[in-house]
């Protein structure tokens, strides 16, 4: 069966309308959504109120977190000072327009949804701050799926959507200074497992002014990353409307913006 | 130059082990470095005299670098040192009267003093943690999964990890294997390769076992420190 998976909505209503006419013109009735309904865009309440309406299992995401707890994440989650400040200003703005029954919503929401062998999670099975990386360093990344128990790790929080499947894997390990001296050491056969970004709906960094999502089929495990055009000039001209930072109407206008991509991926907001 | 570092965690206040320790380090070829991971404090027993020693060491004793381990996390968490978090993972697993203990044995006059150390030290290539990057708590042993071993090492970008959280005594050496990954995205598909890289995990005991590590030959000595005073040595403060 197939079933899709969306996230980093980021209050872009067009886009998400966009994104959910394309699944269910599929006729694909199960979704998914790593959180992230807030954030850099102009329609938090309608985007909110839309993923209630049609009752989306949802998991929380970074923006959805700091909204409910205030931001007290550590500065790891900007990779710039301009962004930071960005970034205070579009939290502040979110704060003001969201109703405390959508913030309700945001503060219960999980910050991870599991099916079977499948784990959802907004940024990492650790925070929902950590960025996974297509790049990053492939026993680390095999790691976060692995300690939390899945096949198949479903991400978001970098905008950028992928599929990597890590196989093959092996670690051959000595005791040093052991008593018994004979000790050949032992190899670890690692298993196959997967990570899957579902990139972003409303907030695009791959290149493109598309939203994407992802569609994964639960019995051939086949994942296919999709692409929906929709009207970007009529969020770009909402967020200029509503007086938000207008480098958010510039970034989606161009798709990526490649100051602003988290230099380590191993870093783990420790707060 | 020839470094030979000394590494002691889990004292708990007990001070009558760490002399123990500074009288074998004494008649000991060429430590340059005393490195406590942690532990100083513990419910068991008052703690001052230990932390009084560690702060002002005695003329003769190798100076001790010191970093907070877990006990002084719930303590200074209780204290009110760690924001909104108390003592949660102490009270979780011995109780309340645990914690009114832990806050017994040491006087307020040292928490200062504890807060102010760190949560690990970086050595040339080597990270000294009580833990591990991931937490003060993290518990790993020679029995610890090599790929969550693995992760910690890469977290930190360092080659070796001394950990004291388990008070167990090993040096796990990652010997090699490696790793397939294929990313595939809008842009298409690419492969990569990566090897495991030659790093180790070091545990370095806890109390009266502790360990001397020779930085160039990249050696461990697993000792323990001996009670019988050395018959040859000479009894001078
Ligand atoms: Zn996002
Ligand atoms: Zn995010």
């Amino acid at each position: 069966m197939n079933h899709a998976i969306i996230s980093c909505l980021h209050a872009n209503l067009p886009a998400v309308e966009a994104v959910l006419n394309d699944i269910d013109r599929q006729g694909i009735d199960t979704i998914t959504c790593l959180g992230d309904l807030v954030g850099y865009g102009p329609q938090p309440n309608e985007v909110v109120e839309l993923i209630r309406k049609r009752d989306i299992a949802t998991c929380q995401g970074c923006w959805d977190e700091d909204i409910i707890d205030g931001l007290n994440a550590c500065e790891c989650s900007y990779p710039s000072q301009l962004a930071e400040r960005r970034g205070h200003l579009a939290h502040q703005w979110t704060d003001d327009q969201l109703t405390d029954e959508n913030k309700s919503f945001l503060a219960s929401l999980p910050t991870s949804l599991r099916r079977d062998r499948l784990l959802f999670v907004h940024g990492s099975p650790n925070s929902q701050h950590e960025y996974l990386l297509p790049d990053m360093d492939a026993f680390a990344a095999l790691e976060r799926v692995e300690t939390a128990g899945a096949d198949i790790l479903f991400c978001g929080h970098t905008h950028q959507p992928y599929v990597r499947e890590l196989r093959d894997g092996s670690i051959r390990v000595r005791l040093q200074n052991a008593d018994h001296d004979c000790d050949q050491g032992e190899e670890l056969t690692l298993p196959m497992r997967k990570i899957v970004n579902a990139g972003s709906v409303g907030e695009p960094r791959h290149g493109s002014t598309n939203a994407t999502y992802v569609i994964h089929n639960d019995t051939t495990d086949e994942i296919e990353i999709k692409e929906v055009p929709y009207d970007v000039g009529r969020t770009c001209q909402a967020i200029v409307e509503a007086g938000l930072p207008k480098v958010f109407a510039w970034r989606l206008s161009h798709g990526f913006e490649f100051a602003e991509q988290a230099e380590d991926a191993s870093h783990v907001c420790e707060r | 130059m020839i470094e030979r570092w000394a590494l002691v965690s889990g004292l708990r206040g007990d001070l009558e082990t760490y002399d123990l320790i500074q009288r074998d380090l004494k008649k000991t070829r060429g430590v340059t470095a005393l490195f406590v991971l942690g532990d100083l404090v513990g419910l068991e027993r008052n703690c001052d005299a230990l932390l009084d020693r560690l702060r002002n060491p005695h003329r003769g004793d190798l100076k001790p670098d010191c970093i907070y381990g877990w006990w002084e996390e719930q303590l200074l968490a209780e204290r009110g040192f760690r924001g909104e978090r108390k003592a949660d993972a102490l009270r979780l697993s011995q109780g309340e009267d645990a914690v009114s203990a832990l806050l017994n044995t040491v006087n307020p006059s040292h928490l200062k003093w504890l807060a102010s150390l760190q949560f690990g030290f970086i050595e040339l290539d080597c990270a000294l943690i009580h833990g591990s990057s991931s937490d003060v708590g993290d518990n790993l042993t020679s029995e610890t999964s090599p790929l969550i071993l693995l992760d910690r090492l890469t977290r930190l970008n360092v080659n070796r990890l001394f950990t004291a959280r388990s008070t167990k005594q090993f040096h796990l050496e990652l010997t090699g294997g490696g790793i397939n990954s294929q990313v595939k995205d809008l842009n298409g598909k690419r492969e990569q390769q990566q090897e495991v890289p030659k790093r180790s995990v070091i545990g370095i005991g806890a109390g009266l076992n502790y360990t001397l590590y020779d930085v160039g030959s990249d050696k461990t000595h697993f000792l323990t420190a001996s009670s019988t005073t050395n018959p040859k040595g000479k009894g001078f403060a």
